[in-house]
């Protein structure tokens, strides 16, 4: 009896390791980035926000890895997005993402460390830019991004 | 004993699996990209004189010239159906000054206009573009007019095609 009770609760513990810390959010709330000025003879001068951070935290027995994908029906100008400040050793960030609308989901940060329940906050800068060539909000409208990150096994 | 140990290494095997392909979480936001309105034109060099002195000019001909093809013109357009248009100041002026942008990167050159105070197209079609050209000017002069000063501000606008 004593047998089936231990059997039993192992089985619960180890099912519920999966979700047991599983937490991930983005701080900050949503984003806007304005493009308003040129220099003489060049495009556009690029705009960079890191107002938002993520924080996700993991405890597992595998280590994990954050995706970054987005949806921006009719996208027309450029936007980058990388994970600077990675604190409390919370993995290593990927190079810099362009978000591309219906992107596969893409590694934004990678070799997150197993058997730790720590917060890990990263700073999310975003770089959005724009060409001459590819118009204005004024005719096109604004773009909006739905940007989605999702921490997986790596 | 060992048989009850199997069975507990079999279902932490049997729960990791699962989680080396699960989502843990996820979350996410909006980022807005705005680009305002952005219309940049300007002129490399501020200030040039031209000076028609008649040389070279065969005898019996009224009409003398001078060109100065040094200054360039930049722009920046983020909008469609634009063209850049110039015009002067000087109301009244003793000889004729006149434009041509040569070797536009972007857009089609306007035909070489005689600047007034009116407004006048010097490139058409730069909708949504950086690009330049240079700017050809040709100051002209009849013999019969005789000698003077011309002191011309002029300006350049980005507008409407």
């Amino acid at each position: 009896m004593l047998k089936n009770i231990i059997y039993l609760l192992t089985l619960m513990v180890v099912l519920a390791l999966p979700t047991q810390a599983q937490y991930m959010d983005v701080q900050g709330g949503n984003q806007v980035l304005s493009i308003t000025t040129a220099a003489a003879g060049s495009e556009p001068t690029a705009v960079v926000n890191t107002s938002s951070n993520l924080r996700y935290r993991r405890q597992t027995f595998v280590i994990t890895k954050v995706t970054v994908s987005t949806s921006c029906p009719g996208q027309n100008f450029t936007l980058k997005v990388y994970a600077s400040t990675i604190q409390n050793n919370g993995g290593t960030a990927a190079p810099e993402v362009t978000l591309t609308n219906g992107m596969l989901a893409t590694d934004f940060i990678t070799g997150i460390p197993r058997f730790s329940n720590q917060w890990r906050t990263a700073t999310l800068r975003y770089t959005a830019s724009a060409t001459f060539a590819q118009g204005n909000s004024a005719e096109l409208g604004n773009e909006v991004h739905t940007v989605t990150y999702t921490l997986v096994a790596q | 004993m060992n048989k009850y140990l199997l069975r507990i290494v079999l279902v932490i095997i049997g729960g990791t699996v699962p989680a080396l392909a699960q989502t843990y979480g996820t979350d996410n936001h909006q980022v807005t990209v705005q680009v305002s309105t952005i219309t940049m034109v300007s002129v490399d060099i501020s200030s040039i004189s031209m000076t028609i002195t008649g040389a070279g000019v065969p005898a019996g001909q009224d009409q003398m010239t001078a060109t100065n093809t040094s200054s360039k013109l930049r722009w920046g357009v983020n909008s469609s159906s634009r063209k850049i248009t110039a015009q002067t100041n000087l109301a009244t002026p003793l000889f004729a000054l006149n434009l041509l942008a040569v070797s536009p990167t972007q857009g089609t050159a306007a035909a070489e206009a005689t600047l007034s105070t009116t407004a006048q197209d010097i490139m058409l079609n730069i909708g949504r573009s950086l690009g330049e050209c240079t700017l050809q000017y040709t100051g002209i002069a009849l013999a019969s007019q005789g000698t003077g000063t011309d002191s011309h501000t002029i300006t350049f606008t980005v507008t409407t095609q």
